[in-house]
């Protein structure tokens, strides 16, 4: 019998707890004055010897039940060896999972790895066969199971560090899904790793098949510390001696996690180009910041990287960062020619306050535009104007397929259907206008707080819609719910949403001046109009650096695809328009929307996004940078994965190479502190209604 | 300013009686306060109801011949009228240190077995004495202590040695307890006429002895009412703490565990209590078990009682 944990042994000194009371209690007996013991000796001793006798079986029960609750608090076991469920005969089909985070690029951990790999090939014969699993955040069979051990050599050799962190847990899913097609008697895993903390969440539940031995090769040996840029700041203002122009303050995070102060050369790049060099030293197992000079923001993107010299693990000495100027959000207004005097005026004044982002709005006259005026804009206004037709048409709506976004305020327009070529982007009839007047206006009595648009003001006192009077609108059918964001208080739809495979096309029934409504006077509107906007215009705020293994959505990402929106007629029926070329020079074909307007960011450096006829070198750098929780090193016991693995009591058993099971294991699969606690329950069970009796007898 | 008048049946309560330091007060206050509340005349016992005629002999008071019975039969008959007469009434009070007892001293109010004991026996006494009996007093605790002989003049007597018995401390020198027999005996050779005898005690003693002692008066014509009394916490025993319980009497101590002596204890006390009732009914002896938390007028009604059936005397 073994014991998890015996220090819980030291709970049975409770036990004299109850004898020491009942001690206690019996020198402190109290004398009471009674006129006569006549009856009392009257009655039968051994009457009283069997009360205490009883008095004897609940101690007995009472610590019986805390002794057994201690056993159970102990977690014990009972040991055994070499279980029968290993078969220790026959072919092995062995899935060797190898560790390509960037953490194995410490010291020669990566090279011991492949060695390790290409060794655990050599160590099966005939019939025998492996697969390679390479595994960072997730997992990917380099190989199928295969008896060739060039094959297997040859998929090791190639096989290169990632970018990525490191999780154990979908490479033993992959290892189990090998398992489950082989017909092979012995199954075994080998995972080659520096079992990183990080690496493994405890509450992951994998389990490998009944009978799979697992063998581990621990390469986290020696760890001697490591320097680090683990975050970069920019903090934006404007330089005093160049008025207009904006300028840049990098600040870098350096730290140390080595147990001797060392010093470095942190250095700053912007475009390639070394800018500053600074010395600092880092304490021991601490951190310092490095604040460079300011510097002017060039003009367009560009790439920055803060880099110190290599160490041990190079992979996060150098911290990648995107400068832009600010990108502003392209509003073009188009109005009738004989427009109100404050037609555009609230709209286009509401969009000028702010700067994150900015909104460069212009404003121009139906029968004045032209498809130049269309040109690189994010978002473009329909303001009581039908839609365009002819070549300005064509152009729209080529520019809303690459992304743009579209405001449709119908106002009193006379029509009721949009031209054919338009009825697929604006799905929805137009019927007459509702005059409320009479009845002091209508309200927006339904809002969908949960879209984009709106889920700003879905907090309490975060705006209210409800003030605003909104006299006259024009009723809408939608063809669906889905797409209505907003409805008026009769019911009809004030703000619709168009289906569309491209950018966002929306049309609001009201007017966005004062004509048919008080919203614009309301403190709600520019909010309003600013939510709607960035949402049209599909911006987001943008970001300076993204971590290996994110996805990059362009369809929410405006202001990286604003630049590269597609102009001819030939590239405008290309389905995926740009191009991603990663470090390593891989190239993938996206859109702004549709379907390809995914990418998973693998590698770190500098992607670069493209145009159909952007010059290489020209395209939007997007920074990368590896994930830093992956720089901690501490490492876990690999017995303790082993045992959690193991499959479930009574399924089988999963053993070490040595064959001993271990305690943890055991005890789990054993549970006898359940039956112990069930025990102990009972006796207290018994306890009770043993002293309820003689209570009862007693009175 | 008014005097509220006190409710005459308060009196009645022995924690109210305790306050009264003066004996024959208390006994005057609970035997009017008794009889008011029972609405009867306080020249009860001295009627002079008509009983029967009798022949004239020589010697008989002439004042009694009945002149209209004399005019219509021509013959001397005399009155015969049915009266209480004198009497001899003789408390024996039990003064032995399980006597002592008082249940709940932290209760201010609570009276000791002798203290009730001796309200009672003072509202005996003086209830008697309003009849014209001759009261007596003989305080026992296995010995004859104290005795008053019955005389029509010896209430103060009885008071005085009633009030010494509550305030006096037991004699720790000697070990007394409660025997009835010895003293019993004694007072049967010194009482020569017949007499109401009370005897005030919480009996602990074996039934068997408690009848002999009482045979020994009861034997020689005197009529006997027996007071047990008991205090609450002897009836029922709600102890909860275990503890060494000492006897008052004689010193002994016994380790007591009172949650299983309880039922047992009851039911000893309870077939004492009724053994004793069932024997003195035997031997048509008055007897009545008191707890003494309870009114005195429940004791007065057993005595009045056995008054009225025994005290008639032609």
């Amino acid at each position: 019998m073994g014991f998890l944990v015996p220090a819980f042994f030291y709970g049975l000194a409770a036990l004299a707890v109850p004898v020491l009371v009942h001690l206690i209690n019996r020198e402190r007996k109290v004398a009471i004055q009674f006129p006569s013991l006549m009856f009392l000796q009257k009655i039968p001793y051994k009457s009283v010897r069997r009360q205490k006798l009883r008095h004897l079986l609940l101690l007995a029960l009472r610590c019986l039940a805390l002794a057994i609750l201690v056993a159970a608090f102990t977690r014990p076991f009972l040991p055994r060896h070499a279980s029968p469920g290993v078969a220790l005969t026959g072919a092995r089909e062995r899935v060797v999972l190898l560790d390509r985070s960037y953490s194995m690029g410490y010291g020669d951990h990566w090279m011991r790895a492949q060695d390790a790999a290409r060794a655990a090939m050599r160590e099966l014969g005939s019939g025998d066969r492996a697969s390679l699993v390479l595994f960072a955040n997730d997992a990917a069979a380099a190989t199928p199971p295969t008896g060739n051990h060039a094959d297997f050599d040859r998929a090791v050799s190639s096989a290169t560090l990632s970018a990525e962190g490191t999780r154990l847990a979908p490479a033993l899913k992959l290892a189990s899904q090998i398992f489950a097609g082989s017909n092979l008697p012995r199954r075994e895993v080998l995972i080659i790793s520096d079992f990183q903390n990080v690496g493994w969440n405890r509450r992951d539940d994998v389990r490998l098949p009944p009978g799979t031995t697992v063998t581990t090769v621990d390469l986290s040996g020696a760890f001697a510390g490591d320097m680090s840029v683990s975050a970069v700041k920019t903090d934006r203002d404007t330089d005093p001696k160049s008025a207009g122009r904006d300028r840049v303050t990098v600040t870098a995070r350096l730290t140390n996690t080595g147990t001797a102060p060392r010093t470095v050369d942190a250095a700053l790049e912007l475009g390639g180009r070394p800018v500053e060099t600074k010395r600092v030293t880092v304490p021991a197992s601490g951190a310092v910041q490095v604040r460079f000079l300011p510097t002017g923001i060039p003009s367009g993107a560009t790439r920055g990287t803060v880099r110190i010299p290599h160490d041990a693990l190079p992979a996060n000495d150098a911290y990648h960062f995107t400068l832009a100027p600010d990108e502003a959000v392209s509003v073009l207004v188009i109005e009738p020619p004989r427009a109100r005097a404050n037609q555009s005026l609230f709209l286009s004044r509401a969009l000028a306050i702010g700067d994150r982002p900015t909104f460069h709005v212009t404003v121009k006259s139906a029968d004045a535009i032209t498809t130049a005026d269309l040109q690189g804009r994010a978002l473009i206004v329909l303001n009581e104007v039908p839609p365009p037709a002819g070549a300005v048409g064509a152009k729209l709506r080529e520019l809303i397929a690459g992304g743009a976004g579209l405001l449709v305020v119908p106002g009193d327009l006379t029509t009721d259907r949009w031209p054919a070529e338009w009825r697929a982007l604006i799905p929805l009839r137009l019927g007459a206008v509702v005059d409320r007047t009479a009845s002091a206006g209508g309200t927006l009595a339904s809002v969908n707080y949960g879209h984009p648009v709106f889920e700003l003001f879905s907090a309490p006192r975060s705006g209210d819609f409800s003030t605003a009077r909104l006299f006259r609108y024009r009723a809408m059918t939608a063809p669906g719910d889905s797409g209505v964001l907003a409805r008026f208080d009769d019911g009809s739809p004030a703000l619709v949403e168009g289906a569309t495979s491209g950018g966002k096309v929306l049309v609001w029934g009201s007017t966005l001046d004062e004509y048919w409504t008080d919203l614009p006077l309301q403190p709600v509107f520019l909010p309003f109009i600013h939510e709607l906007a960035k949402y049209a215009g599909r911006y987001a705020d943008p970001r300076a650096w993204y971590t290996a293994g994110e996805v990059l959505d362009l369809s929410r990402h405006g202001e990286l695809t604003a630049a590269f929106q597609v102009t001819t007629p030939a590239a405008s029926s290309d389905a995926s328009p740009l191009v991603l070329e990663s470090p390593s020079g891989k190239r993938l074909r996206l859109s702004a929307g549709g379907a390809a307007h995914l990418a998973e960011l693998r590698e770190q450096g500098f992607y670069e996004l493209r145009g159909p006829t952007t010059p290489v070198g020209s395209g939007r750098p997007i920074a990368v940078n590896v994930d830093l929780s992956e720089s901690d090193l501490s490492h876990f016991d690999p017995r303790e994965l082993v045992a959690a693995v193991s499959a479930p009591a009574g399924s089988g058993d999963v053993a070490l190479a040595g064959g001993v099971v271990l305690p943890e294991e055991l005890e789990r699969r054993q549970t006898m502190w359940w039956y112990l606690l069930l025990a102990a329950l009972i006796f207290m069970a018994a306890e009770t209604v043993l002293s309820n009796r003689l209570s009862r007898a007693s009175s | 300013m008014t005097a509220v008048a006190p409710e005459p049946t308060n009196f009645l309560d022995p924690g109210v009686l305790a306050k009264i330091g003066n004996l024959e007060l208390l006994a005057r206050v609970v035997v009017q306060g008794f009889i008011n509340g029972l609405h009867r005349s306080p020249n009860l016992g001295s009627s002079t109801d008509f009983a029967e005629h009798r022949a004239y002999m020589p010697g008989d008071d002439i004042r009694r011949i009945d002149w209209r019975l004399w005019g219509r039969t021509d013959r001397f008959y005399v009155k015969e009228f049915e009266a209480d007469t004198n009497t001899n009434f003789l408390v024996v009070l039990d003064v032995s240190p399980s006597m002592r007892y008082r249940g709940a001293p932290e209760d201010q109010s609570a009276v000791s077995k002798i203290a009730y004991g001796c309200y009672l026996a003072a509202a005996l006494a003086y209830f008697s004495s309003l009849q014209r009996d001759r009261v007596g007093l003989a305080t026992i605790d296995g010995e004859l202590l104290d005795y008053v002989p019955p005389s029509a003049k010896h209430l103060q007597q009885v008071l005085h040695a009633l009030a010494r018995r509550i305030r006096l401390a037991p004699d720790a020198s000697r070990v007394a307890r409660t025997a009835l027999l010895p003293p019993l005996t004694k007072l049967s050779e010194s009482t020569r006429r017949r007499s109401i005898i009370a005897v005030i005690s919480d009996l602990y003693e074996e039934p068997d002895a408690i009848m002999e002692a009482i045979g020994q008066l009861h034997g020689r014509g005197n009529d006997i009412v027996v007071f047990h009394l008991l205090d609450r916490n002897e009836l029922e025993f709600p102890f909860s703490d275990s503890g060494n319980f000492i006897d008052l009497e004689t010193g002994e101590k016994m380790p007591v565990i009172p949650d299983y002596f309880r039922k047992q204890y009851r039911e000893l006390v309870r077939g004492h209590t009724t053994d004793l009732a069932r024997r003195t009914r035997d031997q048509r002896v008055e007897y009545a078990l008191f707890d003494t938390s309870k009114p005195l007028d429940k004791a007065l009604f057993a005595y009045l009682s056995a008054r009225e059936r025994l005290g008639r005397v032609r």
